[in-house]
């Protein structure tokens, strides 16, 4: 963003931003975010720009104020804002509220670990440190030596079998942005389907997990 | 029966209506921690009986190899292998049961506390940082302080992005919301206007300037 654009082309920057399709991307962002069973990789660039992009238009919206242009205008423009602002909130929302669902398999999963920003790491290392603690005072320094593990039932456990993990195989309902011929659901070969421009299906998240990530399927 | 109170504490969490908090049940929670103390009684006993029970039939096997022996005997301490074995195997299902017994019991306690955990953090979202009396009541000392440690995490957290989050909680409609104030709030400034929110008082505020004090329940959102 050019911080040295003057007051009199704030509308023409607003018009021009408007044209990129960040606020959709960030609904797509959104969207994806609320109905995929586990974390997704942070938007930390759409983020960014979404956040300048909400920054300019309050300067414009109060430029709009200040000149005394029509209210009817501001106000459409306010709502656009809040909308928004409220798809960059409730984003950044969701994401918290699955780290705090998941905190341990992702704490140990590198990759899951990686999808977070940093500020989300932070959040999660001490969102992590709290709910232990909790724990431990509740009930596990109450129990027998062998049995106070937070990740697993007991020490003869082989391994955490007591770290609530994200279903992959869930269903989701998904949309499908571009033609992308037969598809293969599972790794045996066994279920094809055809995936049309448009159509929605509902299948498991785990088979269509790499067409999310990739942005060719769109979550619903 | 071993495991009733327990699934008794977890049933009790579920008979309450999603997200609504009720007074930590502290008495049968001790006796679940009780119960699993007793638990840890009766295995640590078996655990060292299977433990003689296995030495016994090491030095038994390790005798018969290292000396012949006449058929005779071999019948003999053979019989004896097969007592030993079925106390041993005796034994090893009877900690088998305790110990899952107690692993069922911290399993209920865990998840006990765990929802309710879940619970308190949504409150989280809705007050700010600090709890009405009526729901601390509810809470154990560690949930008190779970609480608070979480609202200053969250905190940071948002501190940290300079943005509000515990705003914006409904996909907005319009800007401005016609709202009753409940409760004499006194002059307040808000985003555009420098109000006066009066007790009975009908006014148009900026959604995002009204979220917080109909949340707190000091104003109500007229609709229609």
């Amino acid at each position: 963003m050019d911080s040295g654009a003057g007051e009199s082309s704030a509308a023409d920057d607003y018009e021009s931003l408007m044209s990129t399709t960040d606020a959709e991307l960030l609904k797509t962002a959104w969207r994806n975010e609320k109905a995929a069973p586990e974390i997704l990789n942070f938007a930390a660039d759409l983020v960014q720009r979404s956040r300048q992009q909400i920054q300019l238009m309050e300067e414009m919206v109060d430029d709009y104020i200040n000149d005394g242009v029509d209210p009817l205008t501001v106000s459409l423009y306010q709502i656009d804002l809040d909308r928004t602002m409220f798809l960059l909130r409730s984003y950044l929302r969701t994401r918290l509220q699955k780290i705090e669902k998941y905190v341990f398999h992702i704490q140990k999963t590198a990759e899951e670990w990686n999808r977070l920003s940093k500020q989300e790491q932070k959040f999660a290392s001490r969102f992590a440190g709290d709910i232990k603690n909790h724990l431990d005072q509740s009930v596990l320094s109450r129990l027998p030596d062998q049995y106070q593990s937070h990740l697993r039932q007991s020490a003869a456990s082989e391994e955490d079998d007591m770290v609530p993990e994200p279903q992959l195989d869930s269903y989701v309902v998904c949309r499908s942005k571009k033609y992308l011929g037969t598809y293969q659901l599972d790794d045996g070969g066994e279920e094809l389907i055809n995936i049309e421009v448009d159509d929605m299906y509902a299948l498991p998240y785990k088979a269509i997990k790499p067409l999310v990530e990739s942005g060719q399927v769109d979550l619903v | 029966m071993y495991g009733r109170k327990a699934s008794e504490l977890v049933k009790e969490f579920a008979s309450v209506e999603h997200g609504q908090v009720f007074t930590f049940n502290n008495d049968l929670f001790a006796q679940v921690l009780e119960e699993c103390d007793g638990h840890l009684l009766h295995l640590q006993p078996l655990m060292r009986k299977i433990q003689e029970h296995e030495d016994k039939l090491k030095d038994k096997s390790r005798s018969q190899e290292e000396i012949g022996i006449s058929e005779d005997e071999t019948s003999k301490s053979q019989d004896e292998k097969t007592l030993i074995q079925n106390a041993l195997k005796s034994d090893q299902f009877g900690a088998l049961v305790h110990h899952l017994s107690l692993v069922r019991n911290k399993r209920c306690l865990m998840a006990y506390v765990y929802k309710r955990a879940e619970v308190i953090r949504s409150l989280g979202w809705m007050v700010d940082s600090v709890l009405p009396e009526t729901i601390q009541e509810k809470l154990s000392t560690s949930e008190k302080e779970y609480f608070k440690n979480h609202a200053a995490t969250l905190q940071s957290y948002m501190a940290e992005l300079d943005l509000h989050l515990t705003v914006d909680m409904i996909p907005p409609k319009d800007p401005y919301i016609k709202v009753r104030v409940l409760d004499d709030i006194g002059e307040i400034a808000l985003s555009d206007q420098v109000a006066n929110l009066a007790r009975h008082a009908i006014m148009f505020l900026r959604r995002t300037d009204a979220e917080q004090y109909i949340t707190q329940g000091q104003m109500e959102e007229l609709t229609g």
